[in-house]
């Protein structure tokens, strides 16, 4: 009787479900090994001497502040192209949609090269010129791409947030007497305060971790815009395991604490 | 001119649209607006009150041409199914936020006003989500009558509320509309609300004002079998037999149907009867003004809470009878008794089935002649 009993609990183990488990806990698995491999091989000395070295602290510190930057950029035209695209039916949307989406399908060094002949010869380049920024090879260069890599993602994001915002409340807000922008203002974008901030971390995360795009557009120099993914290009480079296995944990740590950040504030959408 | 006149309105949005949609409203009509889902109720709300601009038509209210006035200009209240409340507000705020654009004095005793007129003035404090249905549907209300709008439009705001907390919104709303005098215009799917709220009614079908009217007008008099049926009318189909004194009898699968609706020997039409309007009796009842005494076998008895839907079959025509429980009981009816269904003339209706296919309102007067002439 009892064996009868097991043999039917046994029976109702789904082979699916199973397998299905077990390819994402493989997957998981390596994944973990591999960040922890980051954290296990160097030694402990050699990051805390990497990370007190000039190189490392003006890498870091071009990479927060060009990242804080873009990340404002990002955040300031990400809102209204989520929103616009959310909310509007207008002739080319689809257009504009999949051209606003390209750069997360473009491999960066493309996109790099693009935004380098767009900002060299070009009359645009020649306009941002005339107005003191120049981009190719410059600090400025590294925001710019950093913002062009970024901002698929954010408006991705953006998009997504105010589409779960429900028009009836702007609808009714309206029929309160608030303009449109009034209702921008009161409803939507307090009711997209999660999205918004979810965006902003992403976007953060992307811009700090941007290497192809920074590497064409503002090149890699030495100590001159040398933000953290292209400290741990050159000296891979070089063979100092020290400094780029340190700029690989920082990149990590940055990535970790956004990916975290953007879980919570999901969850609370 | 009347206080809302909409003329000749086609919108088209693809999936849902209006065609050619005219009518008028007095102030302080109650209009129900009833339908199938996917008829256009919604789209006519949204587009009296700006949020789709019509490609044709036009709105008037107050004799004023606001079809293409902005949504905020319109002073045009709305409430939605699902409240639609701003969650980030409490219900203090919510009733106040209308009141704030206006810049209105005596902010606070209006909105204490408007919270005790709907029994919420003990949930100010609270947050719209700790609300239940009844309570977030009454803040709805409050927050749009609070700004004392020129009208209020409701799309179905009693659908997700359970039957007694219904019964019991529709009272205060009732009393509310009233003391404000606010004309109303509600989409809803329930005909409750028609009988209890209205003044007015408009059928709508696949875009098309089918009919529009007075309450009695639309429920007693469907002008086409699917307003008939879709107001709870039993339909059957039969031939005009003989028009006498008034009197058109119509052949019903051999039963004799006496309507005081004129109609031309020879032709087929469609006969409308309410179930309400059926009175039952075990015995037959030869002195009485009613004119059909048919003989039939209760096939089905189906309790509705305080009332009983009977089905009839009288050979092979089939029809229903509303019945209290308590006429249930002392009449000891059972399926199979052989009973009478007594029908006034003037209850059974000519509804015209050849005006089955949706057609504009306005354009029945022809139908009505085919039938009538």
């Amino acid at each position: 009787m009892r064996e009868v009993a097991i043999k039917h609990r046994a029976m109702r183990i789904n082979v699916f479900k199973v397998v299905l488990i077990f390819i994402t806990s493989f997957i998981t698995v390596l994944l973990v090994l591999a960040i922890a491999a980051l954290f296990m091989v160097p030694d402990i000395k050699d990051v805390w001497e990497s990370l007190k070295s000039d190189e490392m602290i003006y890498s870091l510190k071009l990479s927060l502040w060009t990242g804080f930057l873009s990340t404002v950029l990002v955040t300031i035209f990400s809102l209204p192209i989520g929103y616009s695209l959310s909310r509007f039916q207008f002739f080319g949307k689809g257009f504009i949609k999949t051209i606003i989406d390209l750069p997360v399908a473009f491999p960066e060094l493309v996109l790099g090269l693009c935004l380098l002949l767009l900002f060299g010869n070009t009359f645009i380049g020649k306009i941002f010129d005339s107005l003191g920024f120049q981009f190719i090879f410059t600090k400025q260069g590294i925001v710019v791409a950093q913002f062009f890599t970024a901002l698929p993602y954010a408006s991705r994001i953006m998009k997504s947030t105010f589409d779960y915002v429900d028009p009836k409340m702007e609808f009714v807000s309206r029929s309160l007497g608030y303009s449109m922008f009034e209702t921008f203002r009161n409803v939507s974008l307090p009711l997209a305060r999660n999205g918004i901030l979810a965006a902003t971390v992403i976007a953060f995360a992307r811009c700090i971790g941007t290497f192809g795009t920074v590497l064409i557009l503002a090149g890699g120099t030495y100590m001159k815009t040398e933000v953290l993914p292209i400290t741990l290009y050159l000296n891979i480079s070089y063979g100092n395991m020290g400094m780029a296995l340190t700029s690989g944990i920082v990149l990590m740590i940055v990535s970790f604490m956004a990916i975290y950040v953007f879980e919570r504030t999901e969850a609370a959408l | 001119m009347s206080f809302l006149s909409v003329r000749d309105l086609h919108i088209n949005l693809g999936e849902f649209y209006l065609n050619g949609v005219s009518f008028d409203l007095d102030r302080g009509d109650y209009l129900t607006v009833i339908g199938p889902t996917g008829s256009g109720k919604t789209i006519l709300l949204e587009s009296l009150i700006g949020f789709w601009t019509p490609d044709r038509g036009d709105i008037y209210l107050e004799n004023q041409n606001i079809t293409t006035e902005l949504p905020e200009k319109r002073q045009i209240g709305i409430v939605y199914q699902d409240y639609a409340l701003l969650p980030h507000f409490t219900v203090y705020q919510n009733i106040e936020y209308g009141l704030k654009k206006k810049n209105s004095h005596g902010m606070k005793e209006k909105i204490h006003e408007i919270a005790t007129a709907l029994s919420i003035d003990h949930l100010l404090h609270r947050k719209p989500t700790t609300l239940s249905g009844g309570e977030k549907q009454r803040v709805a209300l409050a927050r749009s009558l609070v700004v004392e709008p020129k009208m209020l439009l409701m799309d179905e705001p009693f659908s997700a509320l359970d039957p007694q907390t219904r019964r019991d919104t529709r009272v205060l709303l009732k009393k509310v509309i009233q003391k404000h005098n606010t004309t109303v215009m509600h989409v809803t799917h329930d005909l409750i609300d028609a009988w209890v709220l209205a003044n007015k009614v408009a059928i709508i079908r696949n875009g098309y004002l089918v009919q529009f009217g007075s309450l009695e007008d639309v429920f007693t008099r469907p002008q086409t079998s699917f307003i008939a049926d879709f107001v709870g009318a039993t339909l059957m189909e039969g031939t005009v037999y003989a028009h006498h004194d008034g009197v058109t009898v119509v052949n019903v699968n051999g039963v004799k149907m006496k309507t005081t609706d004129p109609g031309n020997t020879g032709d087929s039409v469609t006969l409308a009867v309410r179930p309400e309007d059926i009175l039952i009796s075990k015995e037959p009842w030869p002195l009485t003004s009613a004119q059909n005494h048919i003989y039939s076998t209760l096939s089905k008895i189906t309790c509705e809470g305080r009332t009983s839907l009977l089905s009839l079959n009288a050979g092979e025509t089939i029809f229903h009878a509303v019945i209290t429980k308590n006429s249930l009981e002392r009449l000891c009816l059972a399926t199979g008794d052989k009973v009478y269904a007594i029908i006034k003339s003037a209850n059974v209706r000519i509804v015209h089935s050849h005006l089955n296919s949706p057609r504009p309102f306005g354009s029945d007067r022809d139908g009505r002649d085919q039938v009538d002439g």
